[in-house]
């Protein structure tokens, strides 16, 4: 007689073979059916509630689905948005934003100058509350640094908004213009406190105005949006757009390559070099907007202030060291050649503000040995330099664990160790880095207790918040890490905001930056590339914002989405809806109420789960099953 | 088996539990970085009175003991545990977060458990039982050598070959994110393509320390005097080894299973990065890097009742299987 177990086995076998083509052929006839831009991005989809945005990738987010005030072109300079034309009074204190007539919010409801009126009103409320911020507080300071007094809405349909200086910076501001129906039903601590009860998280389906809303979102994995029905310009012509957060680089480079996604953030640098070859595929290799530095704690052994020597107060001891730093070796060797030896701390993505500093610290071991003997830095008799307290100097250099600094700490050790001072190298966990960080001005129980550090800061498409975190009342708020602090400076930073004439705002810019640099407090260390890339037989048409320096997704605004074209298109397919141009106004439609769809990519976890169960449950009975068919046999 | 033994069992779980409660707020609380520092992050504008504010909000200003800790025990006991602080997940409850990625590691470990142990019972049982046969050369070879390959370098190397190459299955998810599907069966099918990487590493890393244990387990099996005595009886070989040598060969395996159950988080993380799996691997180096705590304390948590629980079954089976540990 044949076994059971013999015939189970040979049954799961068969299964086994016959399933496994079967899945390849499953896989091998999905239709596309639908026009998906699939994105991969190595940062985080974090938020849907644009008040909590801290990364590109979180303001991508909100960029695609809600219009800005005023938007930016794909030259990055001001373009129509929620407003489609603007202008200011000869003062330049009072400005008016016409509101596009005869828009509509993607759930039908008419987005007015009330909509507008109402966010930057919150912003206000918020700037006036006793908290002083909401969610991530990167947003408000786009309008108190422009000075924003008040807002209302005119007869015509007007955002009328006064500044208590005059300013241009208003066409700057990166504050979505949200749905005051759906959002003025939340409190401030709804809307920014994730632990609030009731706390908005704005879950799909998003009511936006942008081209795009979202209309599923699997935290952590990934956010799919389809067209919105009332966009009032040119549809996409992606019918959906999914954005995907990949933990594995490599494995988003893969999938690039298989087609499976068609847009790449954040690659390697290997990666990118390899794939420069690739059939198929495009890279973009576009300025950073920030940099990454190298921070000295210029308090260091003040009252209420550690750090482990009083040589890091002179700024004759810092700018020795900058002319110890290779800064090109760093970016041939650390980057790959990815990015640009760094100096000023606005970045030259920002063509037309970043200058050269007169006097460069150009790499020079012997000038940096020179300079720090005739400083008073002399050498012990162990070749290490003593500071004025008699102390050998020993440096202790860290950087977040969120960063990868460790080649670049090796090479600043073995120049440092040339020119006679030690450097401790370690990475810390980034909570304890923001602990250790500020000094008793913060609050109390913080004492500056570090030497050096590196971390990054990446800046807007204005250089204001980059100039705007070295004055002297960040130091307070623990923005100003060096503790920099010069009244120069902030004279400067206050006029660069007011200025409305742009030659005369380029030269206070040209010495906030020449002052800053010369202070030693930060060595820019470089400005890292943005490394995308991306597939051409699937969307042509992208283009770099801006097209010589930038990378064409993660931008400012969403103009790139926008030229995307459909590379298998017949010649004579246009987009899905016959709709006006861009720029041009549109009629009232018919109410349009955005439903979940039936295309949705995302399983059911709790049927996961019922699988799961019913899995284990049946591999359990069989072996249980199997046990007493031994023993009774065995009693047979 | 006697309801003292269950009885006894079950204490000592609760009493593990309850012991990794406590070790989870100790913890996680000793960890570098005050909450609120982490919670605000680099956030401009933020003024020490805030810092007060968000330290009340989240009781943070109370004493750990008793204040914090009566709450955090009183809550955990009530399966809240807590808010994420970010990782894709800022705001939603701990809960949800794990539950919404239960399924999936449940789903790939479940069923790459289910062929390890069928793949590798049977492979080992053949090897031990053919014992120096070509087979047990070949099988055994291929056990080290896949007990000895980390999950990271078999996924990679599966995704690279069968994904990437060959372009036969994708290279990541559980599913193609805003396809149509024509019906469920169609839904069915795009999940199990998905699957079949991921599944076929976690399968090809487990099969191996299947078959070493049990082919060195039956090889032992085949020396007792039971085996003997059945040969002797004349009951044929195929008969001696499925009645007799299988089931006392089956004991250290059930220990394995039990164990490699528990440990399912800490081998899903390599398998799920590969393949961004979105299941509790993802979500724990997701969580790891975006210093969320609360999320980590939950999956910790999840992990530790898991071995605990597997334990314990393992320990029940110990004494369904094996008389003398009854009492």
């Amino acid at each position: 007689m044949r076994s059971p177990l013999a015939r189970r086995v040979r049954t799961f076998l068969a299964a086994v073979v016959l399933l496994a083509p079967t899945l390849v052929m499953t896989g091998g006839v999905q239709a596309q059916d639908q026009l998906v831009l699939r994105v991969g991005t190595d940062q985080k989809l974090e938020t849907l509630n644009p008040w909590q945005s801290i990364t590109y990738a979180d303001y991508e987010m909100f960029t695609i689905q809600y219009e800005l005030l005023v938007s930016f072109d794909i030259n990055l300079d001001p373009a129509p948005g929620f407003a489609d034309s603007w202008s200011s009074s000869a003062d330049a204190m009072t400005h008016t934003f016409h509101i596009r007539e005869g828009m509509q919010w993607s759930d039908g409801e008419p987005a007015t100058c009330e909509d507008a009126r109402y966010t930057y009103q919150f912003v206000l409320d918020v700037l006036a509350s006793d908290d002083g911020y909401v969610g991530s507080g990167y947003l408000e300071p786009y309008l108190s640094s422009a000075g924003l007094e008040s807002v209302t809405c005119d007869d015509a349909g007007n955002l009328i908004a006064t500044t208590s200086y005059p300013t241009t910076l208003l066409t700057q501001a990166y504050i979505p213009i949200l749905p005051e129906h759906i959002w003025s039903q939340y409190s401030q601590q709804q809307i920014s406190d994730p632990a609030a009860d009731g706390f908005f998280a704005n879950e799909p389906v998003v009511v936006g105005s942008g081209p795009y809303h979202a209309v599923e979102w699997s935290p952590g994995e990934f956010i799919r949006m389809e067209r919105n029905p009332n966009y009032w310009g040119t549809p996409g012509v992606p019918d959906q757009i999914v954005y995907q957060t990949f933990e594995s680089e490599d494995t988003m480079d893969q999938a690039l390559r298989t087609g499976e996604l068609d847009y790449v953030r954040g690659t390697g640098a290997n990666q990118f070099d390899a794939m420069q070859s690739e059939p198929n595929i495009r890279t973009a290799e576009g300025y950073a907007n920030g940099y990454t530095y190298l921070s000295f704690n210029t308090r260091a052994k003040e009252q209420g202030y550690r750090g482990s020597t009083s040589a890091l107060r002179d700024e004759a001891f810092r700018d020795a060291l900058g002319y110890a730093i290779d800064r090109q070796t760093l970016v041939d060797r650390v980057l790959n050649g990815h990015g640009v030896a760094g100096t000023t701390h606005v970045p030259p993505y920002h063509v037309n503000w970043h200058v050269e500093p007169d006097h460069p610290r150009t790499f020079d071991i012997d000038e940096a040995n020179r300079r720090l003997d005739a400083a008073g830095y002399p050498r012990g008799d162990d070749g290490r330099r003593i500071d004025a307290d008699g102390k050998p100097i020993v440096l202790r250099l860290t950087w977040p664990d969120s960063e990868d600094h460790a080649a670049d700490a090796q090479f600043i050790q073995g120049w440092f160790d040339q020119i006679g001072i030690g450097v401790d190298a370690f990475v810390t966990e980034e909570g304890a880095l923001l602990e250790l960080l500020p000094g008793p001005e913060y609050d109390t129980g913080y004492h500056a207790d570090w030497d050096f550090y590196m971390w990054g800061w990446g800046g807007d498409p204005d250089p204001n918040s980059l100039l705007g975190l070295f004055t002297t009342d960040q130091i307070p708020a623990a923005i100003n890490d060096c503790f920099y602090s010069d009244s120069r400076y902030d004279t400067l930073n206050t006029l660069q905001q007011q200025a409305t004439d742009v030659a005369q705002r380029k030269e206070y810019i040209d010495e906030m930056q020449q002052l800053f640099y010369d202070a030693a407090c930060y060595h820019v260390l470089y400005y890292d590339s943005e490394l995308h890339a991306m597939r051409t037989d699937k969307f042509t048409g992208w283009t770099n914002q801006p097209p010589e320096s930038g990378v064409p997704l993660f931008g400012f605004g969403y103009p790139a989405y926008m030229l995307l074209t459909d590379a298998n298109a017949t010649p004579t397919a246009g987009p899905p809806e016959a709709t006006p141009t861009a720029g041009a106004t549109q009629g009232p439609q018919p109410t349009a109420t955005p439903t979940p769809t039936d295309t949705g990519g995302g399983i059911d976890s709790s049927v996961l789960l019922i699988g799961a169960i019913v899995v284990i449950i049946v591999v359990g009975g069989g072996f249980l099953l199997l046990q007493r068919r031994g023993r009774v046999e065995e009693e047979e | 088996m006697s309801l003292r033994y269950l009885a006894r069992r079950l204490m000592t779980a609760a009493i593990t539990v309850f012991l990794i409660v406590v070790l989870n707020f100790v913890l996680f609380r000793m960890m570098p970085g005050s909450p609120e520092r982490i919670l605000l992050g680099r956030t401009p504008n933020v003024s020490g009175e805030v810092i007060q504010a968000t330290r009340e909000r989240w009781g943070l200003d109370k004493p750990l003991f008793p204040d914090q800790f009566v709450a955090y025990l009183a809550s955990t006991v009530q399966g809240d545990l807590g808010f994420s602080f970010g990782g894709g997940s800022r705001g939603r409850p701990v809960t949800d977060v794990l539950l919404q990625r239960l399924g999936p590691t449940l789903l790939l470990f479940g069923l790459g458990e289910v062929l390890a142990i069928i793949l590798g019972l049977a492979l080992g049982a053949y090897s031990g039982w053919r014992r120096g046969g070509i087979l047990d050369h070949v099988g055994n070879g291929l056990s080290l050598v896949l007990y000895s390959t980390p999950y990271f370098l078999l996924g990679m190397g599966l995704l690279i070959v069968f994904a990437t190459g060959l372009g036969w299955f994708p290279t990541f998810g559980i599913s193609t994110v805003g396809q149509s599907y024509a019906g469920p069966l169609d839904q069915l099918g795009d999940m199990a393509w998905h699957l079949a990487l991921p599944l076929a590493t976690v399968a090809l890393g487990l099969v191996g320390q299947y078959s070493i244990l049990m082919r060195s387990s039956i090889v032992e099996t085949l020396s007792e005097d039971y085996v003997t005595t059945a040969r002797a009886k004349g009951l044929t070989e195929g008969r001696v080894l499925r009645s007799h040598a299988l089931p006392n060969a089956l004991l250290p395996t059930v220990t394995l299973i039990a164990i490699n159950l528990g440990y399912v988080v800490a081998g899903a993380i390599t398998v799920e990065v590969v393949f961004n799996w979105p299941g509790l691997g993802t979500l724990t180096v997701n969580a790891l890097s975006s210093r969320d705590y609360p999320v980590l304390q939950g999956v910790f948590l999840l992990l530790s009742v898991g071995v605990v629980l597997a334990n314990l079954i393992a320990d029940l089976m110990y004494g369904f299987l094996d008389p003398r540990v009854r009492t």
